[in-house]
């Protein structure tokens, strides 16, 4: 079978599941993961072969013609999209059930394919009318499955701040993409690297790309809408959704020319994001809303990696440009996986709980060892440690880091506080997982619906495991993706040769596998050992306290009050505090929170500003006659007095 | 090298750092006993101690899990990788690739998060202290650890620690070896960063996370803090001191004289100081972080163009 055969029976798995969206949810999952199976292949076939698939439509709809093509970069995103689309779907029908959710659950699914299916058309479009339409409705089917429950105040506010952050990054598009058009004289996107006055479109594109992929500062609509939505859908979201910005960015900075200064700004604003991202996120209470600023970081990485090849390419230093792009190239399906992963461990605790709110949880292992299991792998993974995926795609990066740092010119300047901005991301990634795995899982349950937690079923711990498994398989023997990294870099720009995977990755893959294995012996050696020697159960040491209650475990706040003290600046951490005040205490409270810095302190001013600027104009509209009088007056006026002006010259 | 020799070199390699390993904290306490004018511990008190938390039976907390057991002995096995990353003399590290220097940072960081995990599986106020400290502080400490090794990447061209730590670091060494002192120091939890000594919980960072751990898991955390000790000891010397082109019994000696003198000078430091207060502690890391940039910098001035 060819390309276009099983893309074309990913099609037909989508309409179908359209048609039994409503009726059959069963046949509506069958069908979804056939398409997922199907798109998987594609991918696999053109990274594998190498071959580009090209199909043109003879007649001319609209007057664009209709073509279609996949190719390394294209087939690379596409893989994500089927692998973390397939397991969401399946996590979706255990944990978003009709039975629950009559209205929405089946309106969700309609949308879900509509996502999908415009995800894939942008994946595959050629012409820049076409990739805007799709683009147009991927937004708006993200914007309704955001709000499936729209009953609720908080997520109709979150949809409607991700619905108006869109528009301004589609307008951006549309500029960018009309730009293009009448600068090229058609709408038809392919490489164009030797024109060299398309370069200053970069910039619209860096902004409506890195409004989608949630690049600080233009995050502001993301923790609240991954925070709001149904925890499939913010798996599918962070998993997939904003790499579709990340798409873009590599799909445009590989065709088309970009001007001097764009991988220098890339990379700052990717170091930007990475550090800021994590310090946000520290400052959370809320699970989600955590895991939802770690995208930001996450995103940061990735456009390190992504500014450094940009910078490397532009100075032909094929080395380790290669390396910095396979980084974060890697970082994006890494991030995919673990972040996904993650998504479903938070959706089931709060499907288990009912609740987000960290400082609530705590001690959910005994009832969720699964979840509880799943997570915290996802955490070592997210925080970049050896021996998995997460660790490999950063070391990448690390590695094209060094590169530069040796090459000579100011390059090296740069290259050394990026990989020391890396290094302290990935430091406080550990302490914000560290915290969330701590709180939400260990110790003892803060509360009485933590105390009755209980553990999802099959159809919501197997695509957890699923996951689980592609971050271990990634992390054990990275060299395995390598041939598909130096597919997407070399179709990136071909003036890079394919190499095989350097003897160091290899040889870290190794590395890996040993500490995986002599980590678990050892850890079953010592559980022997202990069982040998007599175990015995006793109340914590709490300096001698012999009643220690849940409530006196450390909070979340307090965990992560150190490090937002120092990023107090830009966190601006918001705190209402009643002390105890007469002899005779009666009422006592301590409140906190981060709220979103830029959201509160720029957007929504600058938002006030506007609409009061309207209000005023408003003024004009009044409904008394006489005045509309004086304006036609005015006006004639004014006609008057510019063409005497304009006579006179 | 043929599978067999390295198989061998990597199993040598583990068993002679481990068997060093619980001599410096036995050396510290000397010299501080010794500076106190008290008899103080035997030298092998730690080798006795190791001993006998082995035969020991266990009290666990109730709120624990197995992998309460496990985060000790992941961290374990993560700081022995990591020593197998050091170069010893000619032969180079038992395990050598590019790149293994990221490697060497990301191992220490993973020995912190299953401390840390470990630690909170307790539901102990006061571990939730210690951890929180242990990661913030840690933040800082990496980063300095991060800046020194590129500087040595920097005089080098290389990001293998087998290539790094051969030559010294050239101009800035002396901002280099105060910096990873500093680092030292912190990361091993020794006065001014944190007492060993303390009895009062409150006070305290890598002692409070190991409060709820007994028998053999306390046995591997204290080991693997006496080999993280150890392999820092072994990184500042190598970073300062040329032990690239010498011969091996020089090697040898060289670096146990330096680990020795290291190993005095925190005792040292240890009696004549006391602890920080707790806010005062990131700046003294800034500080540390600013001496290995300040190197950098210098680095970047002589670096070869």
């Amino acid at each position: 079978m060819t390309p276009g055969w099983l893309l074309l029976a990913a099609g037909a798995c989508i309409a179908l599941g359209f048609f039994c969206a409503y009726r059959a949810p069963r046949l509506w999952l069958v069908a979804t993961l056939g398409a997922a199976a199907a798109a998987l292949a594609v991918s696999a076939w053109v990274l594998v072969a190498g071959e580009v698939w090209d199909w043109q439509l003879a007649v001319t709809p609209g007057g664009e013609g209709l073509r279609l093509r996949l190719d390394g970069v294209g087939a690379f995103f596409l893989a994500l999209l089927a692998v973390i689309g397939g397991v969401c779907s399946l996590y979706a029908h255990g944990y978003w059930r009709d039975e629950d959710h009559p209205v929405s659950a089946p309106s969700g699914r309609v949308w879900w394919s509509t996502v999908w299916a415009s995800m894939v058309l942008v994946l595959l479009s050629t012409n820049g009318l076409h990739f805007l339409v799709a683009w147009e409705l991927f937004s708006i089917g993200v914007y309704f499955l955001i709000t499936h429950e729209r009953h609720k105040s908080e997520v109709r506010s979150a949809g409607w701040l991700f619905l108006a952050a869109s528009r301004a990054g589609t307008l951006c598009l549309v500029v960018f993409f009309a730009g293009l058009a009448t600068r090229t004289g058609s709408w038809e996107l392919g490489p164009m690297r030797d024109r060299a006055e398309l370069a200053p479109l970069f910039w619209l594109a860096l902004f409506g790309f890195g409004l989608k992929a949630g690049m600080y500062p233009l995050h502001i609509w993301l923790p609240s809408a991954h925070a709001n939505a149904p925890s499939h859908v913010s798996a599918l979201l962070s998993g997939v959704s904003i790499k579709m910005g990340i798409y873009g960015l590599v799909r445009f900075s590989g065709w088309l020319p970009t001007p001097d200064a764009a991988g220098w700004v890339v990379a700052a604003l990717g170091a930007t994001s990475a550090v800021l991202g994590v310090a946000f996120a520290l400052g959370q209470h809320d699970l989600k809303r955590l895991l939802a600023y770690h995208s930001v970081e996450n995103i940061g990485i990735i456009l390190i990696g992504l500014g450094f090849a940009m910078v490397a390419s532009a100075r032909g230093d094929e080395m380790w440009g290669k390396l910095a792009l396979a980084g974060s190239l890697l970082h994006v399906w890494n991030h995919g996986l673990f972040k996904a992963l993650l998504f479903l461990g938070a959706g089931s605790v709060l499907h288990s709980t009912g609740t987000r709110e960290m400082s609530r949880l705590g001690g959910l292992w005994r009832a969720m060892p699964w979840t509880a299991g799943t997570f915290a792998l996802g955490a070592v993974a997210i925080a970049g440690l050896p021996p998995l995926n997460g660790f490999v795609s950063e070391w990448l990066v690390y590695l094209g880091l060094f590169g530069a740092m040796s090459s000579p010119g100011p390059l090296s300047w740069a290259a050394a506080p990026a990989a020391i901005l890396l290094c302290m991301t990935g430091a406080l990634a550990l302490a914000c997982f560290v915290k969330a795995c701590g709180v939400v899982f260990l110790g003892l349950p803060r509360s009485e619906v933590a105390a009755r937690a209980h553990e999802n079923g099959w159809l919501m711990r197997v695509p957890m495991l699923l996951l689980s498994l592609a971050c271990v398989t990634i992390g054990l023997v990275p060299a395995l993706v390598w041939p598909l990294l130096a597919r997407v870099t070399s179709t990136w720009r071909p003036s890079w040769t394919e190499s095989a995977a350097p003897d160091s990755l290899v040889a870290l893959g190794g590395f890996q596998v040993a500490l995986a294995a002599v980590s678990l012996l050892g850890a079953a050696v010592l559980w022997r050992c202990v069982k040998r020697n007599g175990l015995v159960r006793a109340v914590t040491w709490d300096c001698g306290y012999a009643r220690p209650t849940a409530r006196m475990q450390y909070t979340a706040g307090s965990f992560a009050a150190i490090i937002t003290s120092w990023f107090a600046w830009i966190l601006r951490p918001r705190r209402h505090v009643h002390p105890p005040m007469t002899p005779f205490p009666v009422r006592a409270s301590f409140e906190s929170h981060t709220p979103e810095t830029i959201l509160a302190l720029v957007v929504q001013p600058g938002g006030l500003l506007v609409m009061r600027l309207a209000g005023a104009a408003r003024r004009l509209q009044h409904g008394r006659l006489q005045a509309y009088v004086l304006y036609v007056l005015i006006g004639v006026v004014g006609l008057a007095l510019l063409s005497v002006i304009g006579g006179a010259r | 090298m043929s599978l067999v020799t390295h198989v061998l070199h990597v199993c040598a390699s583990i068993v002679i750092w481990l068997l060093l390993a619980p001599l410096i904290p036995g050396v510290i306490n000397k010299v501080k006993a010794w500076l106190a004018g008290r008899t103080g511990p035997p030298l092998f008190q730690l080798y006795f101690d190791l001993a006998r938390q082995w035969q020991k039976s266990v009290v666990l907390s109730t709120a624990a899990s197995p992998g309460h057991v496990a985060g000790s002995a992941v961290a374990f096995v993560s700081l022995v990788g990591a020593s197998l990353l050091l170069p010893v003399g000619r032969a180079g590290a038992p395990i050598a690739f590019e790149g293994d220097a990221v490697l060497f940072v990301y191992l220490l960081a993973l020995a912190r998060f299953s401390i840390s995990v470990a630690a909170l599986e307790t539901g102990s106020a006061f571990e939730g202290m210690g951890v929180a400290r242990e990661v913030s502080f840690a933040v800082l400490a990496e980063a300095a650890v991060i800046t020194a090794l590129l500087v040595l990447g920097v005089q080098t061209g290389s990001v293998s620690l087998t290539k790094m730590l051969a030559p010294a670091a050239g101009a800035g060494t002396a901002l280099l070896a105060a910096g990873l002192y500093m680092v030292l120091l912190a990361e091993n939890c020794r006065v001014p960063f944190d007492d060993p000594n303390t009895h009062l919980e409150l006070t305290m960072i890598h002692e409070v996370m190991v409060l709820d751990h007994s028998g053999p898991p306390l046995a591997v955390i204290l080991h693997g803090a006496a080999l993280k000790l150890l392999v820092f000891c072994v990184l500042l010397t190598e970073a300062v001191v040329p032990l690239g082109g010498l011969s091996p019994w020089v090697v040898v000696a060289t670096l146990a004289g330096a680990v020795f003198l290291t190993a005095v000078g925190v005792g040292v430091v240890e009696s004549m100081q006391a602890r920080l207060p707790f806010r005062r502690v990131p700046m003294l890391l800034t500080t540390a972080f600013l001496l290995c940039l300040f190197a950098l910098m210098i680095a970047w001035e002589r670096k070869p163009q």
